[in-house]
């Protein structure tokens, strides 16, 4: 029974990991940025979350507001200072390298250095028994979770008309935009729905992860190594690439703990040496 | 709450520009004599800035009670902000003691940065007072580390470990089950847990080490051993936090009572965060705030009024280190530039705090009494209170540094074989 | 003939700033050579071979820990040590080369970042032989010949050392293989097509990069007189691409300004005011909005701009 549970405990890290990286590849699969601010966003959900919790009292409401002001952080990011930088890759970097400062600190300014962890909604607050063995339902209200932003995901992009645009977006923009879809609505669209997303994490991951200084960093890092073990762009190489090392680092953990510091980036390099780029990326 | 935190802030800065405005008229006698610069570097930045910024209000509280003056000199307190890095808190002890002329360095709390300050303030011959935290062993021992020009008045890894095995014995709880943050720190405190229990006859039945930036402690808390008679663990920086969300979900904690060594777990300002979690938990530490005592009542009580959270340990140790200067800066007179002879002064202090009596062995680590607390519900909070002392224990306690020399292996080098009391307790 | 007197100029500061600056500014402007030279050696590979990686501490360090370690665990001289962990760095260079040459791009960006946090795990976990997170403290600086424990010795040295490095790293950004390994840059498939071998090309770009971050790790840990983990964080890869960027990828020299400039910035700012992160951000992004080619890219556009009628 205790690998039912080890195996659960992976499956959900995975499924937090999937949300926390699905919004930087759907960003990667439109614009080529990758976004080190996503850790930051991530990070404001969750303590916007916590806030909204202490107040109101009401997870739902936290549910919905703090994913939508990151969003709207995330669209000014794009409309007025990451578009002049299009497909430029090194002031991209520089300037989400300082959204990342800025952030950091403004959070560590409002709320504080003491870590925080979310309190867990009062519906999946309790443990369910599990063949004598008790389990947080939490952690299986987060793998239901993550199953639904997934399937949302794919439903939003292959049955609407933005998904469409996308799609042709994610193509070839040029073309796109030559089909007269207006990319540049496209692109902030697509921007605040991936801050969003991370933001969503931020809440959702809230009473495992929480929420401290330096944890916007270590969150980008983990978004990172998804993506790219999945292959960039692929919101499929996400939900592949979170599961496989939501996997990889909790049994690692087990089965080798002297190697606990390396069951997450000796995997990648090893898949990134057979397949250069990732489980599902294109050229 | 964002308005009303930064309000805060700002009034405080208002109040603290007010305390300095008014010092010309307090130190009028004053004039003549230049000031004492104490350096002082802490993490204001990154995962321990709450500890560095708790560890410079304690300082303050004091410096403040003497009107930023002894001897007839004002103090100056520059505070600078290290990030937990070494070599940035190596830069900063340089600019502080070449530019800005400070005679001393205080505070600090990453133990990587007091050993990367410790060969410059050895070499330069500068006075460094270990405030908060660092608590590596050998620094404060014969050996490799030792520098006649180092203090340390806040506490080492090993003795509130030491506690910790006792009390558990007491208990009866013998077979432990134990996890460590993967640094240093965790290995010197864990290993001083196992040589401790391991010679009053108990054993570690389990050891993990959880990487220092653990996002899920999922995997380390359904992998406990549930046999074991209790847990031990020493999970500084929010992982504690996390464990014991954790540890309580899966149900252990009706199976396996706790004890939280250094109690970075039921850390006073985590506690309304645990809530009932936390209830019954035991920890050891070198400072409680519900300690009866008239100082530490008014200490809490202010320390309350400036912050509005409790004090954990680092703000009375902020407090301490102050006043441990401020002793010894006025028994020689405020001439703190003979650096030998403020040490020695240093080594001799003896004052009671809200900690409770403190004073220096000759090595220059503090002996203080160590507290084991459990958390309890009071009104609408939660208190970690008192429920056994170790009164004035020293840092080899209960052994001799003769004794403490004579094992075979240090205890960063037991990492891994802790279940194997004969190894932990083998002689040279 | 105004470049001659420019590099005289900088060059004569550089020598009189020991008689000038008080020591505690001397030891700054040894740290801000350091990360200069850690830069520039990573501005061949950004800026001139179009290799933008995120695991450039990997290099810095291990020509920092293999020199520690074999100054302090086997006591060997400094004329031993100090040229082994250049050998070691150059050796990680092309190591890394064989294994994360084949990606491109952000994978390229990604793969070195997760083998330089494979050697800071070495770094950090094996304890017994790096002193784990304590790190390895109690190095002595090198006497070449006479002493270099002082700061203004010291200094010299360094200055000296990374004045050869930037002429060296100079001529061989403008020798033909450095012309080649532009076109390279600019596209990968007409360089193919001329018949050049891009991979031996990038690899023995990496290689030199890593030689010159090797040397500024070993003069780091000279500096510092010790080493811990933290030299090889990732962390530190990101301060170096940030030093390239915002001071100009491709120019060495940019990258060496743009060094000097974020680590006087970090300590002046510091100093000042608790926010410093938040200013640091604030410049960073106000730098990238006024000058997207960094600060030299800023000063080429204006002077460009003035010649034009």
């Amino acid at each position: 029974m205790i690998w039912v549970i080890h195996t659960l405990n992976g499956v959900s890290l995975g499924m937090l990991l999937f949300l926390l990286a699905a919004g930087l590849s759907l960003i990667y699969g439109l614009m080529k940025i990758l976004n080190l601010t996503h850790g930051s966003y991530y990070l404001l959900g969750a303590y916007i979350g916590s806030t909204v919790i202490q107040t109101t009292g009401s997870w739902a409401l936290a549910l919905v507001v703090a994913p939508l002001i990151v969003a709207a952080l995330g669209a000014v990011m794009e409309r007025f200072f990451l578009r002049r930088f299009h497909l430029d890759e090194l002031p991209q970097t520089l300037l989400t390298f300082g959204f990342l400062f800025i952030i950091g600190d403004v959070c560590l300014w409002i709320w504080g250095g003491d870590p925080i962890l979310l309190p867990k909604p009062a519906l999946f607050a309790k443990s369910i028994d599990l063949g004598g063995l008790s389990y947080p339902e939490y952690r299986l209200a987060l793998i239901a979770a993550g199953l639904a932003v997934a399937a949302a995901l794919w439903w939003f992009q292959e049955r609407t008309r933005i998904g469409a645009m996308l799609r042709a977006g994610v193509d070839d923009a040029e073309t796109a935009r030559a089909m007269g879809i207006d990319v540049s609505l496209l692109f902030t669209l697509v921007f605040a729905v991936g801050a969003f997303l991370a933001a969503l994490g931020g809440v959702l991951g809230g009473p495992i992860i929480g929420a401290s200084p330096g944890a916007d960093f270590d969150v980008m890092l983990l978004a990172f190594v998804v993506v790219i073990v999945g292959g960039l762009g692929s919101l499929r190489g996400a939900l592949v690439g979170g599961l496989l090392i939501g996997l990889l680092d909790n049994f690692g953990k087990i089965f080798f703990p002297e190697f606990a510091l390396f069951t997450i980036f000796v995997p990648m390099a090893v898949i990134l040496s057979f397949r250069p780029t990732g489980l599902f990326g294109r050229a | 709450m964002a308005i009303s935190t930064t309000l805060r802030r700002t009034l405080r800065a208002g109040l603290a520009a007010m305390v300095c405005a008014g010092l010309p008229l307090a130190g009028a006698g004053a004039q003549t004599k230049t000031p004492i610069k104490i350096g002082f570097i802490v993490p204001t930045t990154g995962g321990f800035a709450p500890s560095g910024e708790e560890c410079v209000t304690g300082a303050k509280m004091y410096l403040e009670s003497i009107h930023y003056e002894v001897a007839g000199r004002k103090i100056e307190l520059i505070v600078e902000d290290s990030q937990g890095k070494p070599d940035v808190g190596l830069t900063k002890a340089q600019k502080l003691v070449e530019r800005d002329g400070a005679q001393m360095i205080m505070g600090i709390v990453s133990s990587a940065v007091a050993l990367a300050i410790n060969d410059y303030a050895r070499d330069k011959k500068v006075p460094f007072i270990i405030t908060c935290d660092a608590g590596a062993n050998e620094l404060t021992m014969p050996g490799p580390l030792a520098n006649p020009y180092l203090v340390r008045t806040s506490q080492n890894g090993r003795t509130p470990s030491a506690a910790a095995a006792d009390f558990m014995v007491k208990k009866g709880w013998k077979n432990i089950a134990v996890l460590a943050s993967d640094y240093a720190g965790g290995f010197d405190t864990i290993g001083g847990f196992a040589d401790a229990l391991c010679r009053l006859g108990g054993k570690v039945t389990q050891e993990q080490y959880p990487p220092l930036n653990t996002t899920d402690f999922g995997p380390y808390a359904t992998n406990l051993d549930r046999k074991a008679d209790a847990v031990a663990m020493f999970l500084p920086g929010g992982g504690g936090l996390r464990f014991i969300k954790q540890f309580v979900e899966l149900g252990l904690k009706d199976k396996l009572p706790v004890m939280d060594i250094y109690a970075q777990s039921v850390y006073e300002p985590f506690l309304p965060q645990l809530g009932d979690s936390a209830i019954g938990i035991y920890s050891t530490l070198h400072y409680a705030s519900p300690i009866k005592s008239p100082m530490n009542d008014a200490f809490v009580k202010a320390y309350f009024a400036r912050v509005k959270h409790q004090p954990s340990d680092n703000a009375p140790d902020g407090w301490v280190g102050a006043k441990a200067f401020g002793d010894a800066a006025a028994a020689v007179g405020g001439n703190v530039e003979n650096a030998p002879k403020f040490i020695e002064a240093l080594k001799a202090v003896k004052f009671d705090s809200p900690k409770g009596p403190i004073a220096l062995d000759k090595y220059g680590q503090v002996i203080q009494s160590m507290y084991v607390r459990q958390t309890e519900k009071a009104g609408d909070g939660y208190v970690n209170s008192v429920v056994a002392t170790y009164p004035n224990i020293d840092q080899f306690w209960p052994l001799t540094f003769e004794q403490y020399e004579s094992y075979k292996y240090r205890y960063a080098e037991l990492k891994g074989s802790l279940t194997d009391c004969a190894k932990v307790l083998e002689k040279k | 003939m105004a470049r001659a007197l420019a590099i005289s100029a900088i060059v004569a500061v550089f020598l009189a700033a020991p008689f000038a600056a008080p020591s505690y500014y001397v030891g700054l402007l040894t740290k801000m050579l350091i990360y200069a030279l850690f830069a520039m050696s990573l501005d061949l590979m950004i800026g001139y071979a179009g290799l933008a990686s995120l695991g450039h501490a990997a290099f810095f360090g291990l020509g920092g820990y293999t020199m520690a370690l074999l100054l302090m665990r086997a006591h060997a001289s400094a004329w031993i040590a100090f040229p082994a962990g250049l050998v070691a760095a150059t050796l990680g260079g092309a190591v890394f080369a064989l294994l994360a040459l084949r990606a491109r791009g952000s994978y390229f960006l990604m793969i070195t970042l997760a083998l330089a946090q494979v050697v800071w795990g070495i770094a950090f976990g094996w304890r017994t032989l790096t002193g784990g997170d304590d790190g390895l403290p109690g190095i002595k600086r090198p006497v070449f010949l006479i002493s270099f424990a002082d700061q203004t010795p010291f200094y010299y040295l360094v200055a000296t050392l990374v004045g050869l490095s930037a002429l060296a790293m100079w001529a061989v950004t403008r020798s033909p293989y450095g012309l080649a390994l532009r076109g390279i840059r600019d596209s990968e498939t007409r360089m193919r097509a001329m018949g050049f071998n891009v991979w031996r090309h990038q690899f023995a770009a990496m290689a030199i990069s890593a030689f010159f971050a090797g040397l500024a790790g070993c003069l780091f840990v000279y500096n510092n007189r010790f080493v811990s983990p933290d030299a090889l964080h990732v962390v530190t890869s990101a301060e170096g691409l940030i030093m390239v960027i915002a001071g100009g990828a491709g120019t060495l020299f940019g990258p060496a300004l743009g060094a000097g400039v974020i680590i006087f910035l970090e300590d002046f700012i510091s100093s000042h005011t608790q926010r410093w992160l938040l200013v640091l951000g604030v410049i960073y992004v106000a730098t990238t909005l006024f000058a997207p080619r960094g600060i030299v890219g800023l000063w080429t556009d204006f002077s460009t701009r003035k010649r034009k009628p």
